[in-house]
């Protein structure tokens, strides 16, 4: 997936939401984007993954290369990624292999695997109405999985997780991309971006501001905060391990 | 309740197909008959349709809610504006004809309203979805009739919500008819502009998954036509096209 | 008006017991809040901590034991009238918003309770939304909208704040002035309840920390107490949060457990120049 010097405005909006923007994402990495609420995280995953301007309307300026048709997005709301025509786990996992008309045995092997990576195995007989927001979400995660997508957006996709859900979820992330999957996750959460993202965007206005690996764009994880009000100059360290080795004792 | 019942009767086993083809039926046969008589005995039979499924319980009270206003119009209506020859009710005068066409376009309604919130009651929206798409029937079309076939059922936990949130708010629900009236706006218009906010997320959750996708759809478990279940449709067609035939050639003979 | 602003109630729970269509989510939960405490309450997904939040302000009755707020017994009132002294912001609050602007929206709560605006135009200026209290709140961020909703809450001048998750999806930003607005909140004298999985936060605004599992609580401490304790968190799932962490890393003095005390504890560090 490549932009190159795109503008992206919103129909009816007057100053756009996107503004600019040049990168590249190779498959088999994870790419983090963090920034503001109205930065343009939203507005950047929708462009990178050709759902805008092509379902939401407005108008793209610039380059913009995508290199697969397999494309996934999760948002951080489970209930509206649901098809609300399945009354088990199984079926809604397997909608979007059924849909592309693959035979039954492929549809369930697929359906099957995206259940074990998310750990969600245990739900398949159940209804999705009937789950947590928690539970809701791996199985939205494990639905568009079970797609194989080549090029896989995440919108905040840990906001209904509990610590334990949201780690095994990032921790996902880099065994997708060993598989060759180009991951472009946003979030507020920078301590899961620093752990998670080999390259993270940071972006401002609609802009990308800052591109680079964690520890050389991010600046406010809460150990980057604590360091920063200690007097430490910058960069700042990330985590702990980073803050220990910045002391001299 | 209006939407689907999980139960372990017949029709909650038969094909998605055959509930609504009685439901249909007994549509069209509240319209062939004309008699009084004759068009409550078609909403007895929906009521035996409603008791077989074990939902009779559960539709009775949306379908009373449903045609009760409907009802005491068509009674003030036709009894009041009707012809000849009236009786007394106190100080009205109540036609007799307009009573009976009163009790036909009513028994209708209950027809249609138990056979139908029936058919809603025992169809699974999953397995008319795994019918439809053994059948080769559009996606689109497949899902444009289930949403609306379970629209009721999906609105119901937001309702829910915002009714807790307001009250949280201090919204007192109840009280005059005034006081109920006011309390609608900040129930409805939160419903309505959360389900819009969310409309594209939604669109492009069911574009990821191949909702827009050419080409025919696996079904996973597509539910068995049984011999029972063609031979219900069958008799349902059987006895629809005999009561037209009576209606349109037995009268004028 | 039974609530006077600003002015906390006790909470308690006494032995409530709460099932869904007989899958039982509390098992026997016993706990006083003295008036003005902010407690936290963490546990994994499905342990039962919004339905011991829910119950507070009337939307679930219990099926055994006791609720109260301050001398209020909650199997007496209905929501709206507890609605004067609990004020509850939903995990989903941006769902709720109705009016044309976001002023108005924030202002619908102390309209029912016969508040002035004085609340309303200081949970604004609280959460960062004067500049967008014209707009529709619809023509909002998600998130944003969440920010309105708390306003709307904070408007109500509550005596007991409760709040359902009330970071997730926030940004920086957010978070912090949800965080500054809870601790002018709790030197008020309002009780404060809250449920998160967000540790960091918790560190930040917790007197209190209550661990639910399965229905129980498991663990019930005093906030630095608990988030110092890697040893006793991770029974629990938890890791501490960061400054408890580099708080326990360097033997700093007092066992920091927020971002500002664990720098303060740190003033007079040396630091290498680079992090290689």
């Amino acid at each position: 997936m490549a932009l190159d010097a795109a503008t992206f405005a919103y129909p009816g909006a007057r100053t756009p939401a996107l503004l600019d923007v040049s990168l590249a994402i190779e498959a088999g990495t994870v790419t983090g984007v963090t920034g503001a609420v109205g930065a343009g995280t939203s507005t950047l995953l929708l462009v990178a993954g050709g759902f805008a301007p092509r379902l939401t309307g407005g108008a793209l300026s610039g380059r913009r290369d995508i290199a697969t048709n397999r494309i996934g997005i999760v948002f951080a709301t489970p209930w509206t990624q649901l098809t609300g025509l399945a009354t088990t786990v199984r079926a809604e996992v397997a909608f979007g292999p059924a849909s592309l008309g693959r035979p039954r045995g492929s549809v369930l092997a697929a359906c099957g695997a995206a259940l074990r990576d998310l750990g969600v195995e245990h739900l398949a007989d159940r209804d999705p109405a009937s789950l947590s927001g928690g539970e809701l979400q791996r199985v939205v995660v494990a639905s568009v999985l079970a797609m194989e997508p080549e090029l896989l957006v995440l919108d905040d996709p840990a906001a209904e997780l509990d610590p334990a859900g949201a780690d095994a979820l990032y921790a996902l992330l880099p065994e997708l991309a060993r598989r060759g999957t180009a991951v472009l996750v946003a979030t507020p959460d920078s301590e899961r971006l620093a752990r998670t993202a080999e390259r993270v965007l940071v972006m401002e206005g609609g802009r990308v501001t800052r591109d680079g690996p964690p520890a050389a764009v991010l600046d406010d994880t809460d150990v980057a905060r604590i360091a920063r009000a200690a007097g430490c100059p910058a960069p700042y360290p990330l985590d702990v391990a980073a803050l220990v080795a910045r002391v001299v004792r | 309740m209006i939407g689907y019942v999980p139960g372990a009767s017949a029709l909650h086993r038969a094909h998605p197909y055959t509930p609504l083809a009685i439901a249909t039926g007994l549509l069209l046969m509240a319209f062939a008959v004309s008699a009084p008589g004759a068009v409550w005995v078609v909403v007895a039979a929906a009521a035996l349709f409603a008791a077989s499924a074990g939902v009779l319980g559960t539709v009775l009270r949306p379908a009373a809610i449903l045609a009760l206003p409907t009802w005491v119009l068509l009674t003030i209506l036709h009894g009041l504006l009707g012809g000849a020859p009236h009786v007394m009710l106190g100080p009205v005068a109540f036609s007799v004809p307009g009573g009976e066409r009163a009790l036909v376009f009513g028994g209708r309604l209950a027809a249609i309203l138990l056979a139908f919130l029936t058919a809603l009651a025992t169809v699974s929206p999953a397995r008319l979805v795994e019918a439809m798409t053994a059948r080769g029937v559009p996606f689109g079309r497949v899902y444009l009739l289930v949403s609306t076939l379970t629209v009721v059922p999906r609105l119901r936990a937001r309702v829910r919500q915002i009714v807790d949130a307001q009250q949280c708010r201090g919204l007192r629900l109840g009280g005059s008819p005034l006081a109920r009236l006011r309390a609608l706006g900040p129930l409805v218009v939160p419903l309505v502009l959360s389900a819009l906010a969310e409309v594209d997320e939604q669109a492009l959750a069911l574009d990821v998954r191949g909702g827009t996708a050419r080409g025919r759809r696996t079904a996973l478990e597509p539910p068995e036509d049984s011999r029972a279940d063609r031979a219900v449709r069958l008799a349902v067609l059987v006895a629809v096209v005999a009561a037209y035939a009576w209606k349109f050639l037995g009268a004028g003979g | 008006m039974s609530a006077a602003p600003g002015r906390g109630h006790a909470v308690r729970w006494e032995a409530v017991r709460f099932a869904y269509d007989g899958v039982e989510a509390l098992r026997g939960v016993s706990l006083d809040v003295p008036a003005g405490t902010t407690l936290a309450i963490l546990g994994p997904n499905g342990a039962g901590k919004t339905t011991l939040t829910r119950l507070l302000i009337g939307l679930l009755r219990p099926r055994a034991g006791r609720v109260s707020v301050g001398d209020w017994d909650v199997a007496a009132k209905r929501p709206d009238e507890l609605a004067a002294r609990v004020g509850y912001v939903f995990q989903h609050a941006d769902q709720q918003l109705f009016e044309r602007t976001v002023r108005r929206d924030v202002a619908f709560g102390p309209q029912r309770l016969g508040l002035g605006d004085g609340g309303v135009e200081r949970a604004l200026g609280e959460l960062g939304l004067l500049g967008g209290a014209e707009s529709h709140p619809y023509d909002l961020p998600a998130p944003a909208r969440k920010l309105v909703a708390l306003a709307g809450v904070l408007a109500m001048e509550p005596g007991v704040l409760v709040l359902d998750e009330p970071t997730a999806g926030l940004d920086r930003a957010g978070r912090d002035r949800v965080i500054a607005a809870l601790r002018r909140r709790s030197v008020d004298g309002v009780t404060v309840v809250v449920v998160s999985h967000d540790l960091a936060f918790v560190a930040e605004v917790a007197e209190r920390i209550v661990v639910l599992r399965e229905g129980v609580v498991v663990a019930d401490a005093p906030a630095g107490r608990l988030l110092g304790d890697a040893a006793a968190l991770a029974p629990l799932g938890l890791e501490p949060p960061p400054a408890a962490a580099v708080g326990a890393a360097l033997g700093l003095p007092g066992a920091p457990i927020r971002v500002e005390d664990c720098a303060a504890a740190l003033g007079g560090v040396r630091w290498r120049g680079t992090g290689a």
